[in-house]
């Protein structure tokens, strides 16, 4: 307490320094919260049952509008102030309109507004807000911070979550959906888990992977206890206001936290299945059903196929000599270089059947049962190398099989992305090709310089031996992909000759590259491109081979029935039915039994202690959780579903006045909790403990819905107040702790982008979907360890997006929101800075985003307005969303007339300089 | 013509006085760093943000850039950390390692631990270089560093140097934050977090990247992590636009901008008259006027052309080799000179060769990299001495980590990573000079006598510059964070003179 009896006020001046230390940081004594008496609260506040507070009676009449004004004035008369007098609409429609979208209001909204004499005129505004979908772009950007969103890994390669894009647009429309608070929470906690999810569902869980992933840990069991602990430690803070991670190491110095409670709740995602660097398919809603169905149409139309044509090449081959067989054989098979299986293989050498060619083993291949006799079990870092047998035309077939996902993502299906089955590729563009085993079991082929892709669908993994054919014509410069006699896809690339490789690789990609797990078999080389027919013939197996086309081609027709050659091409036009999928970054387990868990000694995680199972903090009610996993055999534990159930429960004490708390904070600038991740015993407490508790209740009672929420909170009286200084007011409460008006705010990085985009009228309002990639400058760019790779491009109009679409990279930030004090993306951000720095200054004087911004709302004002007066005029209006006032409007003359008589500029150059003046004014930057 | 020194047209005291604030309240400063308790007040999670952020830029004692006492006397104040990304062979450059070289091409049985895993035996490559003693200390340096062997009076080396881990991502955030998870702030944050910059007018913290690119993790290596951005590194180039939206745009003067400026401080002043107790307003006023200043002041402060022949000849600009670290270590001085507190170079950038990170040809890597920075390291620490900045001035060399003395593949001489042994060496700023600690075996595989983490490199870094590496903290997710982490590191006692 050796602050205590200070003046408050030096609070204000000294700022970073002087935080009272005793508040916040555990050095001893009792916590003062600004003008609340110390110890009115007592410790552990938050874990006491929620109870709805009356509403306190207030002596003035005529200002409240509804609770919130009770709880506010009765604290306001108890020290004898008053409340500020109401913003004025202009201000008030201002602060509404960034509050609730993050944009300014357009000159037509403020119009519509200002004419509109209702009483409750206002009201409609903060409806038609509500409604708007700028509502969850801008609501959404608070929950990304909290849940510490980026679209990278960070470390060495700092790699793209694929599809976590999706995950953003899921908290957008939740959002904009006003998805009740509890389903929220339990979708991002538990959506897979759910009787029948959707795909959105599932995406919700993509809240597991959106934290920092060490890819080439030093201590892998280490680096899986970091990742699960930012999964608990995340959802502690965010979703209950608690500060778990210090009970990682030892017992929580100040909340009766032991560390056995923190490796209990740790438990709940202990059964989390390792981030895989991978994006998944599912089936799109409803789209399974259908596919089912076409698949064993298919199915049936194949195998009836099949049949029909075995048995009419048998009967044609029976009709056949044994010469003309010989003879056609020997046609069919010409140019067959080699022949390569399990049959032949010894530890270090791959020999071809046909004698010719002798493949080096490198690691240990090992021969088994295979599609046909013996075949090659591929481990993952184990290959082949064969020399290099073609070149221009020719043919790689064989069988496949294997019941795991290749490496790579489904957006990129390059085949040196995947794991090689056969490949002969050379790092580089230049002349090479490659087969490859890929992302949720696809069948990839390419052929390089240029880099010309085919891919099938996804599903291949499933155990089953498939036929695999690769062609490639020269003369055409045709590339062709076969899978089970089927065609999946031709491209037209290059037609050099494919010369540049020194080597063929089975089981590998060539230099160093991803290795396939799994088997081979009855690989084949030919020195041609095999017709449609023959590669049918070949993976139906039809007697005679790859002369079963031409024998079946000689037989008689029958009566009724169609010549069989006809039913190859029948057969090439049948293809596998393909099912509406959607990529999804989310969570999966391990299976219906979770790990037994145990506390890991002062957080080292190969140091077991006592046992522990799932278990709520003791501090918070505790208990044991009730797990049972979901219905049917999905591989996942029900420990997320029995958190979900427990957080969400109304009788959570922590979950309902958090979110009350985020609500109020994000409205009024600070939280009525200011440290609104911590509502420990090292957090502030609350200013207003039962308005606090009130609003937690009120979340309750209306369902959870925000919206209702922020429809209470922005309809207040307190809401309404003016920012403008009361002197002696500020004397008895300098920080406003009681409110007794509402605190000016700058506007966040994102909200500095996109009003510049607003007012020059470049904003492209478009939701959703991949992230955009606005001009980087070069000398950020030369920051990375690969400046030509580190950033995309996106159109103009797409880099005029809204901020929240802006790729996120944890290891290159675009400057001018960095600048602003965008949201640390590496732990939890509950608060965002808001510091005031001379590089913002240069940014928003020099930058070439300022420039060209402040060119394009020049041009706006030369449509807008005749001369310059009125351009001006209407430059300020745009920028302060209020009437021009003269005497800005000629201090901005005066300037312009200035810089084209003294500074030769142009009348056009002269206004763009005026609009960098405006953009980088206060008024801008300040609400009201 | 505005006089810079006063705040919209008042003094600073006046301003304060009618924002409200508590005047005997600056008095406090003074007493509170005393105690030692202004670091750790910063809270990100809420607490008397609004005040924090009104402070940021005002023009006085209150600002958190402006120089603060440190815990006790500093024997130092400013810091140049010469960063040899990519980790260089320690036994190929200050750790003489005599048993290695009849052991060439020898396999032995070894415990490494690198990028290739985890191994139990290795290929020796002997010591690619000869050994010479320098110095009244007498000092073995390998040939690589004719030009820093000449200065080994001066310099501290600890060999006994380990990490937590031996590969590039991790340990670079390492060496820069003390932890190998990402989201700490770096050295350099909480140097000037602690200490405040002299000189408002420029940054209290850059670094000078390689010609090639950035180091992997690019600005989660001079990151302020959960501190505010305003501690965080800021990149300087040595030649065209030196700090990002430093250069006024095309066609506009320096006098057209000081008019513009002029009439935005007009606007905004009028702006602030109904808001007068807005001190966030107010500050961001002066930030023009700073970042106006800064237009002026930093292409002087690196601007290298006004020294002389002989000092340019002594860091190497005279060679196309050396020309540019030998620019940038120049910079440094300047910068220093200059009072910024924190100045990190890197010497390698991008990946594989284009840094230290020889795996391939250790021969052809490490003459590349060495011999582009050997004089004008040595320049440097002469240039500094000669200036007496020396005594004020630490300067830090080393990398992420060290090399194996084993041979990573079945041919060639590159060398795996290693986190297990390496070393590091300081000088200036009340180092001991001509002092060597710890040691490795005598392969030059792990730290064995006196073994130091890198914690303790950083506590001996703070209590040079008068920080108590055990009591700067920063209040952050319901922990006292330190950058020698919570456990706490004291300084390497034999290093300090």
């Amino acid at each position: 307490m050796r602050f205590a009896g200070l003046c408050p006020g030096f609070l204000l001046t000294l700022g970073a320094l002087a935080q009272a230390p005793d508040v916040g940081v555990p050095s001893g004594g009792a916590p003062t919260v600004g003008a609340l008496a110390v110890g009115a609260l007592g410790d552990g506040w938050s874990y006491r049952p929620l109870q709805r507070p009356a509403i306190p009676a207030v002596a003035t009449g005529g200002w409240a509008r509804n609770p919130i004004d009770h709880f506010i004035l009765q604290r306001l008369e108890a020290r004898g102030l008053q409340p500020s007098v109401a913003a004025d609409r202009h201000a008030l429609l201002r602060r509404i309109t960034y509050d609730l979208t993050g944009l300014p209001p357009t000159a037509a909204e403020i119009e519509a507004f200002l004419a509109d004499g209702d009483p409750e005129a206002y009201e409609r505004v903060v409806d038609r807000l509500l409604a708007s979908p700028q509502y969850g772009v801008k609501w959404g950007r608070h929950w990304l911070d909290l849940v510490r969103y980026a679209e990278t890994d960070g470390y060495e390669r700092d790699r793209k979550k694929p599809f976590v894009w999706r995950y953003r647009d899921w908290v957008v429309d939740a959002l904009n959906a006003d998805m009740p608070y509890a389903q929220f929470l339990r979708t991002q906690l538990a959506g897979d888990e759910l009787p029948s999810p959707k795909v959105s569902d599932l995406i919700a869980t993509g809240y597991y992977r959106l934290g920092i992933w060490d890819d080439e840990p030093t201590d892998p069991l280490q680096a899986r206890y970091d990742d699960l602990d930012g999964m608990a430690d995340t959802t502690a803070r965010v979703m209950l206001g608690v500060s778990m991670g210090c009970a990682r190491c030892h017992d929580h110095k100040r909340d009766p936290l032991p560390t056995k409670d923190y490796y209990s709740f740790l438990a709940f995602f202990e059964n989390v299945r390792a981030y895989d660097l991978q994006a998944h398919s599912v089936p799109a809603d409803g789209a399974a059903a259908g596919y089912a169905a076409a698949l064993a149409e298919f199915h049936t139309a194949h195998e009836q196929s099949r049949t029909r044509l075995q048995a009419a090449a048998r009967s044609a081959w029976q009709a056949t000599s044994e010469s003309a067989r010989t003879q056609l054989s020997l046609v069919a098979e010409r140019e067959l270089l080699a022949r390569f299986s399990g049959d032949r293989l010894v530890p270090t050498e791959l020999r071809d059947e046909r004698g010719a060619v002798t493949g080096k083993v490198r690691g240990q291949v090992v021969a088994i049962d295979g599609h046909n006799a013996g075949a090659m079990r591929f481990d993952g870092d184990d290959y082949v190398l064969l020399p290099r047998l073609v070149e221009d035309s020719f043919t790689v077939s064989f069988w496949v099989r294997s019941d795991q996902p290749g490496p790579g993502q489904a957006d990129d299906t390059r085949w040196f992305t995947g794991a090689g089955l056969v490949d002969a590729e050379v790092p580089g563009i230049v002349r090479d090709w490659g087969i490859a085993w890929h992302s949720d079991g696809r069948l990839v082929a390419g052929s390089g310089d240029p880099d010309t892709f085919v891919a099938s669908g996804p599903g291949y993994h499933d155990g089953k031996w498939h036929h695999v054919a690769f062609t490639r014509d020269r003369e055409a410069g045709r590339i062709t992909l076969f899978a089970d006699g089927l065609k999946i896809g031709e491209a037209v690339g290059s037609t050099q000759s494919l010369d540049a490789p020194k080597h063929i690789a089975i089981g590998r990609m060539l230099p160093g590259g991803a290795g396939f797990r799994g088997d081979l078999d009855e690989i084949c080389f030919y020195g041609r491109a095999l017709t449609e027919e023959e590669v049918a013939a070949q993976a139906l197996e039809l007697p005679g081979g790859l002369s079963a086309p031409v024998v079946l081609a000689a037989l008689p027709n029958q009566a009724g029935e169609r010549a069989p050659l006809q039913e190859f091409l029948g057969l090439a036009g049948l293809r596998p039915p393909t099912m509406a999928v959607v990529e999804v970054l989310g969570v999966q387990e391990n299976g219906r039994s979770g790990p037994e868990g145990f506390v890991r000694i002062r957080g080292n995680a190969h140091a077991q202690g006592a046992s522990v199972v799932p278990a709520f903090p003791a501090m918070v009610g505790g208990g044991a959780a009730e797990v049972a996993p979901p219905e049917g055999d999905r591989p996942s534990s029900g420990r997320r579903t029995a958190l979900a159930n427990w957080i969400t429960s109304p009788q959570n004490p922590l979950t309902w006045r958090v979110i009350a708390n985020r609500l109020w904070q994000h409205h009024f600038g600070r939280g009525l909790v200011r440290s609104s991740n911590d509502f420990g015993r090292l957090g502030d407490l609350p200013t207003h403990p039962e308005l606090l508790d009130w609003l937690a209740s009120e979340v309750l009672e209306r369902g959870g819905s925000l919206k209702a929420m922020h429809r209470l909170i922005v309809n207040s009286s307190t809401y309404r107040m003016a920012s403008m200084p009361v002197p002696a007011a500020a004397e008895v409460d300098p920080q406003n702790d009681l409110f007794w008006r509402l605190d000016r705010r700058r506007l966040t990085a994102e909200e500095v982008r996109d009003s510049m985009l607003a007012v020059s009228g470049d904003l492209n309002l478009q939701l959703g979907g991949p992230s955009i990639y606005p001009l980087m400058p070069a000398e950020v760019l030369a920051t990375a360890s690969r400046p030509e790779d580190a950033w995309g491009q996106s159109t103009p109009e797409q880099a005029a997006r809204r901020s929240i679409y802006v790729h996120s990279k944890r290891s290159l930030l675009e400057p001018l929101l960095a600048s602003f004090d965008q949201a640390d993306t590496d732990t939890s951000c509950p608060v965002r800075f808001a510091t005031v720095q001379a590089t913002q200054a240069l940014t928003m004087l020099n930058g070439a985003f300022a420039q060209e911004q402040a060119e394009h709302l020049a041009a706006r004002l030369r449509a807008g307005a005749a001369d310059l007066s009125a351009q001006l005029e209407l430059g300020l209006a745009l920028v302060t969303q209020r009437p021009a006032r003269a005497v800005d409007r000629d201090r901005l003359l005066g300037l312009a007339s200035e810089l084209q008589r003294e500074f030769g500029k142009s009348a056009d150059e002269a206004l763009q300089r005026c609009c960098l003046v405006l953009l980088n004014s206060n008024e801008f930057l300040y609400l009201d | 013509m505005n006089p810079s020194n006063t705040f919209c047209g008042r003094t600073r005291r006046e301003f304060l006085w009618q924002s409200g604030a508590a005047f005997p309240a600056l008095g406090m400063v003074d007493l509170l760093s005393r105690d030692g308790y202004f670091p750790g007040a910063v809270s990100p999670q809420g607490a008397n943000l609004r005040a924090l952020d009104a402070s940021a830029v005002s023009a006085g004692g209150e600002n958190p850039m402006a120089p603060k006492t440190p815990h006790f006397a500093p024997r130092a104040k400013a810091v140049i950390f010469l960063f040899m990304y990519g980790g260089p062979s320690h036994v190929d450059t200050f750790d003489y390692k005599p048993a290695l070289y009849p052991l060439d091409g020898k396999t032995i049985d070894i415990d490494t631990k690198g990028r290739g895993g985890t191994k139990k035996q290795g290929r020796v490559v002997g010591p690619k270089w000869g050994f010479k003693q320098y110095g009244e200390c007498g000092k073995y340096v390998s040939d690589l560093f004719p030009h820093v062997g000449r200065c080994v009076d001066d310099i501290a080396f600890v060999h006994s140097m380990y990490a937590d881990s031996p590969l590039h991502g991790s340990a670079m955030l390492m060496m820069n934050s003390g932890r190998i998870l990402s989201g700490a702030p770096c050295m350099g944050s909480w140097v000037t977090y602690g200490l405040g910059s002299e000189n408002e007018n420029m940054p209290g913290f850059v670094v000078m990247l390689d010609q090639t690119g950035g180091p992997i993790s690019g600005a989660k290596n001079w990151n302020s992590g959960y501190m505010p951005a305003l501690y965080q590194g800021t990149v300087l180039r040595p030649h065209g636009e030196p700090i990002l939206d430093l250069d006024l745009p095309k066609g506009m003067t320096m006098r057209e901008q000081r008019r513009l400026l002029d009439t935005l401080r007009e606007q905004n002043e009028a702006h602030l008259r109904s808001r007068f107790d807005d001190s966030d307003l107010a500050a961001r006023i002066h930030s023009y006027e700073l970042a106006y200043r800064m237009q002026t002041y930093a292409p002087e402060a690196i601007d290298t052309g006004s020294e002389s022949e002989a000092t340019k000849r002594l860091y190497g600009l005279d060679n196309a080799r050396t020309e540019d670290f030998g620019r940038k270590c120049l910079m440094a001085r300047r910068l220093v000179e200059r009072g910024v507190r924190f100045v990190q170079i890197y010497s390698g950038g991008n990946h594989n060769d284009h840094n230290w990170d020889a795996h391939g040809d250790l021969v052809a890597n490490h003459t590349k990299h060495a011999g582009d920075t050997d004089q004008p390291i040595a320049g440097l620490l002469a240039d500094l001495k000669q200036r007496g900045l020396l005594e004020s001035t630490i300067v830090v060399w080393g990398g992420e980590f060290g090399r194996q003395p084993t041979a990573e593949y079945a041919e060639g001489t590159g060398r795996d990573h290693n986190a297990a042994g390496f070393t590091m060496w300081l000088a200036g700023g009340g180092i001991r000079g001509g002092t060597s600690v710890g040691t490795t075996d005598e392969l030059g595989n792990r730290a064995v006598d006196r073994p130091f983490h890198v914690k303790h490199l950083h506590a001996t870094i703070l209590n040079q510059l008068g920080l108590d590496p055990n009591r700067l903290s920063y209040f952050f997710a319901g922990l006292n964070q330190r950058l020698v982490g919570t456990e706490g590191a004291q300084p390497i006692r034999e290093l300090i003179a």
